[in-house]
Order: structure tokens, then C-alpha cells, then sequence
């Protein structure tokens, strides 16, 4: 489904992504991780087209969209949240899902009752005519994965998804991506949160300095040792 | 075309250059920490002009006593307007373009309040240095403006060492760069901000007495011009970046008065800003600065 | 959710049914000002600065642009209409609406500098008003009056020009409306909230701002030209006064951007005060819209409007 070749990306004169290559077969879940300031967020704006590659190719769906801009690559049934929840703060929920389908020909009424219908699902639907500025962090990640919901991309890049969400929400979340799986959906997760990353995930690609230092499912993954090492050695300091 | 005149407006234009070059630190340092475009920048400097004008015309005191008395007494009202207009500010939905549109607002109650006390009268500030004008080579440059450059190189360097060499200097720096950072540090980034309003003001103070000694003459509704050269100077040098100003000022120094040398004088302002835009579109974060658009 | 449904119904039917009635009965109002035998020139002035606000509105409560040259459109709607009135004889209802193409015309001359960020966008466009302001006073005397500017002679016709302002305040108000339900407002409120996350969802930008600019661009334009025609007489001075900016943005703000109602109320509260007292003290009126300014980004960011319902959040589903 997505497939990354020889991804690079430099900052002046830090490389953050060296060389990176990897694929996301349909309908499967690969988990992305490595320490803080191992690539990662990166590796994710260059897939989506918020930063531009040095070099590499990106294929999704069979179709290269290395040099698409941000929304083209949308267009092309991808769809993102970000580290940092990034919601429209002064538009109500109800809104912020309609954001990701004023293309449609679908009638209004029709996708306001669509966006209710998935703000219930993810237990927002009392605070439909909020503001996003509203919200709490762990709601505001909800909003996040229910727009993409709603955008309803094959493809779906999830960053730190889990980070400051209480145990109950993270639940409802693992239970709202276990169901998207259900339809079929692709994932690329990124996370430092090994537990919900090791439950969802069919395949893990390791990060260090940018580099891909290991690959596998989640068994050989648990018991590599340059990934203790390199990882988990250093996992110990974040608590 | 003569020789002669181009070299007069090679020297004009790094006098009045480096004038621009403070008029673009202030700015810069105030920007640079606090993420505010003084927008009332011009209004300041008139408001310094003002102060040496009356100092001179009420006590007869030398216009380069007033230079430092400007300095204190800006650096204090700044360091005071800081803590009065910015933590509201620093709240609102988009604290750059709301703070820009303060300043605006501060500007015309400045222009106004100065049309006020002083009425619409231009003034000029009658002190005479003796010799009244320097021989250099061919040209006679007027003592006043060697007065001026000398000085303002002065205060160009102290700000520099400032910046780089002094503890409080290498905190605003720091602070230029990453303002949440700083605070982790320890940093007290709300007396940080005082100094940096303060330190602009002072500036301005400098300039304001300064721009009586190089122009011929000064009124209340000079302001906003004076600002446009700052925006000119900051963008061509980059947002933020106090060195950039001063090399930013110079360069439209000598661009405006090459420009009144080959162009009529109506035309002179377009070339300023078209520099400007020019620079916007090849490098839109400045000659120092990073690029970055939307 | 089907009685949510139908709830929701009754509260746009209540919302449309306050606004729309609002601007019937103000169109009645003026309508018949020039007949009653009112204060024409306060209700002109009015209604222009209704316009003025709200078109800003859609470039900037909406889309989140500051635009500090926004008084360029209004000028070239001035010279244009005055040029081709006066100098090429053309009827004014067909030069008013040139003049609008015209300052569309000029928007998209301008439409790279879309591309910056906030304040880098601010300080273009202030750059691009001036500049524009220079060429028409740098043109040969014979086009555009030189300093001395133009006047359109016998061309005034006050009651007419009335009438034309209220119709274009009318369609400035209609097109905000239209803009606050539809899905191009929706794409722009996105931008201005975050252009980069909008991009991802799929909302094509650039092209989506670039109509709003435009949007924003026609009305000022309109405004410049019909009070061209109502006073008779254009100069670069006035026609470019960066206060009419400074007028258009403080209205706009202190009644609430993003909002439909905000900039409409701002604008008459201001206007009223500027008539009721500032008017006649000309320095002060200056310092005292300074001091508004720094007030309002004090202590209202959000405008009347936008504080109410910040305070209120169920008042925005009443309020355009």
C-alpha cells in the first residue's frame, strides 16, 4: 500500500532521515518507533508532504507521490494526525470533521449526520458544538483520529496517538483503530508507547539517528538486542 | 554622470545607513525576544528627536548629553510600556499580528499626542558644530553627520558586545532563538522582556536625537515614514536578527541615496521598496534569516 | 438523533429568521433616509464602513490575513472610477463595476504574497499600498490629476449614489452570509486556524484563499469608486490614507472578525461615536481610535461579538 524508498532528510547540517526504506502492505499495521529524535515525526511529514524530501520516493497505492503537495497526497486517500493535536481551535467539532470532505457531492444534511454519528463513536457527540480550543488533550486526540474518520483515507499515519491520554481514552482509541482495521484500512503508527504499539502492530521498523537499525514482527522485535540496547537501555530514563 | 556626486551619495549612504542600521536593531531586538513589530517605531524616534530638541532649546544642553540621558530615560519607559502591554498580549489568538496592530495603535496616539503638545510645525535643531563642515578628499561632509556616524558606530558596537560578550546579552540571544527553552533554563523571561522593550526604546532614543543631527529637519507626522524604513531594513536583513539589521541598514542606505543620485526624488522610495519585495521573494526569511512560508 | 435533527432545524430557523429580518429592516431604514429628508452623508458613511468591515472580514476574520494595505482596492477603485468617468466619459454604473474588477484585478497581481506568514504578509502589503500610491503619483497629470487629483465636475448625484452604496452593502453583507455556511468558508476558517493541518486534510489552499482575497478585494474597490462619485473628487492623499486600513480593521475587530454580525456592529458603534463627538475634535478623534485600538487587543481581543459568545458558547449557534 505505502511503500518508502531511500527516504533522506536534512535540517542544515543534521540528517534526521538517512536512507530509509520500508513498506506498509494493505491492511496491515506497521509500527514505526525509535527514541525521541530518531526521525520519526519526520519520516512521517515527508510521507504527507509537509516537508519536502531530499531525496527517495514514496509510493501509495502504486502511485509515486514524492513531489505532491500536502493536499494532492490527501486526495490521494492518505491521512494524518499529528504529534501535537492540530485542530481547527475555533471551529466546532461538528466542523472540524466536515473540514476533510467539502469536496464531496454528498449533501450537507447527509455528512452532518455522518460527522454526529462518529463524534458518538469516539464519545464526543455532547460536545459537538464546541470549540476545539475546548477540549481536553486526550479529547482532542479523539477529535484528531475521528476527522481522519471522517476523511476516510485508505491509508492512515498516526503520530504518538497514545501520548497524554488517560488509560480509559487510550482504550476507546485502540478499540476505534482495531474497528478501522476491520474495514480494511492501512496503518503507519508511530509511537514511544511500546505496549499499545507492540498490541496493534504486525511489523515494526526501528529507528535510530534516522537510520533503520532493525526490522521484524513483534517477537523478534522484542528480543533483538541492538534494539534493547539502542531503545529500550535508554527507555529506562523516560520512566 | 559625475564622479563627484556618486561618491557623495557613497557617503551619504553609509551615514545615513548606519543610522538605518539602529532603527533595524531596535527593531530586531524587540522582535527577535518578544515577537513585537514595533509598528510605532518612527513615533518613538520623533518622540527622541523631540527630547533633544527641547533639551537643547529649554536648558542648552549639547545634543550629545542628551544621547545617554535619551538612552536612560527611553530604556525606563520601555522597560515600563513592557510590562504593561505584553502579558495580556502573549495570550491572544495570534500574539505577532495582534501585537503589530497595537504598536499601530500606539503610534497614532503618539503622532497624535505630539501634534498635541508640539502643533504641526517641522522643526529643526539650531546647534552648530565648529567647524561646521569636514573636508574628505573632494567632498565636504557636514560635522554634524560625522558626529552622528561616529556615534552611532559607537552605540552599534556596544550593542554588539552587549549581545555577544555579556551574560544578560547571551541570555537575549538565546531567547532570540528559542523562547521556550530559555525558561526551562531559569531564565526570567518576563524581566528578559523588560530589558529587550527597554533596550529598543533606548535605541530609539539614541536615533530619535541622532536623525535631528543628520536630517535637516523633523515634524510629528514624520513618524511612519521612519517605521517603513525600519520594516524595509529588518525584512531585507531578517526578522529577528540584530546583525542582519545592521547589515540590512546599510545596504538601503546606500540604495535610497544612490537611487536620489540616478532617479527623481518622487521615484527614490519605490527603489526602497521594491529591494524589499525583491527580497521577500528570493529569500522570504531575509538575508540572515531561515526560510519558511505557509 | 433524529430529534437532535429537529432541533437543529428550529435553531437555524431562528438564527436565518433574527438576521435576515435584521437586514430587511435596515434596508427599509435607509431606503428611506434620502426621502425623510435624514442625515445623508452620516447613513453613506455608515453603510461604506459597513462594507469596508465586512469585506476585510473575509480575507481576515475568516482566512486569517492582516492585510495593512488594504486601502490599496479602495484606491484603485477611485482612480478607476474617476478615470473612466471623467477622462473617458463612461456612464458611472458601468465604471463603479470596472472599478470592483479592477481592484480584483490588483489582488491577483498581489496573490503571491498569499505565501507569507502573518506579520511578513502584513508589512508586503503595507509596502504594496505605498508603492501603488507612488505610481499614481508619479503618472502623467493628463491620467490620474497628479497631486491635485480629480474631480468628477458636475458628475455628483448624492441620492443615487446612496442608493448604489446600499445595494453594495447589501451584497458585501449577502456574500458573508452565504461565505459563513458554505463550504469555501468552511476551507478558509480551516486555514486560519492551521493552514498546514488543513492542507493535510485535503482542503486545496492556495486556490481556497486566493477566491477569498479576491472576495475581499471587489467590495473596498466598490466603496472607493462610489464615494469617488458621491464626493466628487479624488487625490491620492485621501484615496490612500493608510487610516482608512486602520478604520476598516478597528471596526471590523471591535464588533468581532470571523464573525457575520461583528464587523456590522462594530462599524455602527464606531461610526456613531466618531460622529456623536470624536468628529469635532480631529487630534484627539486620532489619539482616542489609538487608544481604542491598544483597549481592544487588551482587553477584547474577539471583538463584541466574539467575547459574548466566547463567554456564551451556546450564543453561536443564534449568531452568524
Amino acid at each position: 500500500m505505502l511503500k518508502v524508498e531511500g527516504l533522506s532528510k536534512r535540517f542544515g547540517g543534521l540528517v534526521a532521515v538517512d536512507d530509509l526504506s520500508f513498506e506498509v502492505p494493505r491492511k496491515t499495521v506497521l509500527g514505526l518507533i525509535g527514541i525521541n529524535g530518531s526521525g520519526k515525526s519526520t519520516v512521517m511529514n515527508c510521507i504527507s508532504g509537509l516537508y519536502r524530501s531530499d531525496s527517495g520516493r514514496v509510493t501509495l497505492g502504486g502511485k509515486d507521490i514524492t513531489r505532491k503537495t500536502s493536499h494532492d497526497i490527501a486526495r490521494h486517500g492518505l491521512g494524518r494526525t499529528f504529534q501535537v493535536p492540530r485542530l481547527f481551535h475555533r471551529m466546532t467539532l461538528v466542523e472540524n470533521l466536515l473540514t476533510t470532505v467539502l469536496d464531496s457531492r454528498r449533501k450537507n444534511a447527509e455528512l452532518v449526520e455522518q460527522a454526529e454519528a462518529i463524534l458518538d463513536s469516539v464519545e464526543l457527540h455532547g460536545l459537538r458544538h464546541d470549540h476545539g480550543e475546548e477540549l481536553s488533550g486526550g479529547q482532542q486526540k479523539l477529535l484528531e483520529l475521528a476527522r481522519v474518520m471522517m476523511f476516510d483515507p485508505d491509508m492512515i499515519l498516526l503520530d504518538e496517538p497514545f501520548a497524554g491520554v488517560n488509560p480509559s481514552l487510550c482504550r476507546l482509541l485502540i478499540e476505534r483503530i482495531q474497528a478501522l482495521l476491520g474495514e480494511g484500512k492501512t496503518f503507519l503508527l508511530i509511537s514511544h508507547d511500546l505496549t499499545s504499539i507492540y498490541r496493534l502492530s504486525d511489523h515494526i521498523v526501528v529507528l535510530n539517528q534516522g537510520r533503520k537499525i532493525a526490522e521484524g514482527g513483534v517477537e523478534d522485535i522484542k528480543n533483538d538486542p541492538q534494539v534493547i540496547e539502542a531503545y529500550l537501555g535508554t527507555e529506562a530514563y523516560d520512566g | 554622470m559625475s564622479g563627484f556626486l556618486i561618491l557623495n551619495g557613497l557617503v551619504n549612504g553609509i551615514i545615513v545607513g548606519v543610522l538605518y542600521s539602529l532603527i533595524g536593531c531596535s527593531l530586531n531586538v524587540l522582535y527577535g525576544v518578544l515577537r513585537v513589530v514595533n509598528f510605532a517605531h518612527g513615533e518613538f524616534l520623533i518622540v527622541g528627536c523631540f527630547f533633544g530638541y527641547v533639551l537643547f532649546e529649554t536648558f542648552g544642553i549639547h545634543p550629545l548629553i542628551s544621547v545617554p540621558l535619551a538612552a536612560v530615560v527611553f530604556f525606563a519607559v520601555g522597560y515600563g510600556l513592557s510590562y504593561l502591554l505584553m502579558p495580556r498580549l502573549s495570550k491572544a489568538d495570534d500574539p505577532e499580528t495582534s501585537s503589530f496592530l497595537m504598536m499601530y495603535g500606539v503610534s497614532l496616539m503618539l503622532g497624535a499626542g505630539m501634534l498635541m503638545i508640539f502643533e504641526a510645525d517641522t522643526r529643526t535643531l539650531d546647534f552648530r558644530f565648529e567647524p561646521i563642515s569636514v573636508k574628505i578628499g573632494v567632498l565636504y561632509v557636514p560635522t554634524a553627520r560625522l558626529v552622528a556616524l561616529a556615534v552611532n558606530l559607537l552605540v552599534v558596537g556596544l550593542l554588539t558586545w552587549f549581545l555577544y560578550f555579556t551574560l544578560y546579552g547571551k541570555a537575549l540571544r538565546a531567547a532570540i532563538m528559542n523562547r521556550e527553552a530559555i525558561q526551562v533554563v531559569g531564565v526570567n523571561i518576563h524581566r528578559l522582556s523588560a530589558v529587550a522593550f527597554g533596550i529598543a526604546a533606548g535605541l530609539a532614543g539614541i536615533t530619535g536625537v541622532m536623525i535631528s543631527l543628520v536630517f535637516p529637519a523633523f515634524d510629528p507626522f514624520a513618524g511612519p515614514d521612519y517605521t517603513l524604513i525600519g520594516f524595509i531594513v529588518i525584512v531585507i536583513g531578517g526578522l529577528g536578527h540584530p546583525i542582519g539589521a545592521i547589515v540590512g541598514g546599510v545596504i538601503f542606505g546606500l540604495t535610497e541615496q544612490m537611487a536620489t543620485v540616478f532617479l527623481p526624488q518622487a521615484m527614490a522610495p519605490i527603489v526602497g521598496f521594491s529591494v524589499m519585495i525583491l527580497v521577500i521573494f528570493l529569500r522570504p526569511r531575509g538575508l540572515f534569516g531561515k526560510v519558511q512560508q505557509r | 438523533m433524529a430529534i437532535s435533527a429537529a432541533s437543529e432545524e428550529r435553531v437555524a430557523a431562528i438564527r436565518n429568521g433574527m438576521w435576515y429580518g435584521l437586514l430587511l429592516a435596515l434596508t427599509v431604514w435607509f431606503a428611506l433616509i434620502p426621502a425623510f429628508g435624514g442625515n445623508l452623508p452620516f447613513f453613506f458613511y455608515l453603510m461604506l464602513w459597513v462594507t469596508m468591515a465586512s469585506a476585510f472580514n473575509i480575507i481576515s476574520g475568516f482566512t486569517g490575513y492582516m492585510p495593512f494595505g488594504y486601502v490599496a482596492f479602495y484606491g484603485i477603485g477611485a482612480f478607476t472610477t474617476a478615470i473612466l468617468t471623467k477622462k473617458l466619459g463612461v456612464p458611472v454604473y458601468f465604471s463603479l463595476p470596472i472599478a470592483g474588477l479592477a481592484g480584483v484585478a490588483l489582488s491577483l497581481l498581489f496573490a503571491k504574497t498569499l505565501k507569507l506568514n502573518g506579520i511578513y504578509f502584513a508589512i508586503t502589503s503595507l509596502a504594496l499600498a505605498i508603492i501603488v500610491r507612488l505610481v499614481i503619483t508619479n503618472m502623467p497629470e493628463e491620467i490620474t490629476g497628479g497631486s491635485f487629483g480629480i474631480s468628477l465636475g458636475s458628475r455628483a448625484e448624492p441620492v443615487k449614489s446612496f442608493y448604489v452604496m446600499l445595494g453594495t452593502m447589501l451584497a458585501a453583507l449577502l456574500t458573508v452570509t452565504w461565505l459563513a455556511r458554505s463550504r469555501l468558508g468552511m476551507a478558509l476558517k480551516a486555514i486560519r486556524d492551521d493552514s498546514e493541518a488543513a492542507e493535510a486534510m485535503g482542503i486545496n489552499v492556495p486556490r481556497a484563499r486566493l477566491k477569498a482575497w479576491m472576495m475581499s478585494a471587489f467590495f473596498p474597490s466598490m466603496c472607493g469608486g462610489i464615494e469617488a462619485w458621491y464626493t466628487n473628487v479624488v487625490d491620492t492623499g485621501t484615496a490612500f490614507d493608510v487610516l482608512i486600513t486602520a478604520k476598516t480593521i478597528i471596526y471590523a475587530m471591535a464588533g468581532g472578525l470571523g464573525t457575520v454580525t461583528g464587523p456590522v456592529l462594530g462599524a455602527v458603534i464606531m461610526v456613531w461615536l466618531d460622529d456623536l463627538f470624536w468628529q469635532r475634535f480631529p487630534l484627539l478623534n486620532l489619539f482616542l481610535l489609538g487608544t481604542a485600538i491598544v483597549l481592544l487587543i487588551q482587553f477584547m481581543p474577539r471583538g463584541i461579538v466574539g467575547s459574548l459568545m466566547q463567554r456564551w458558547p451556546k450564543l453561536r449557534r443564534y449568531i452568524m
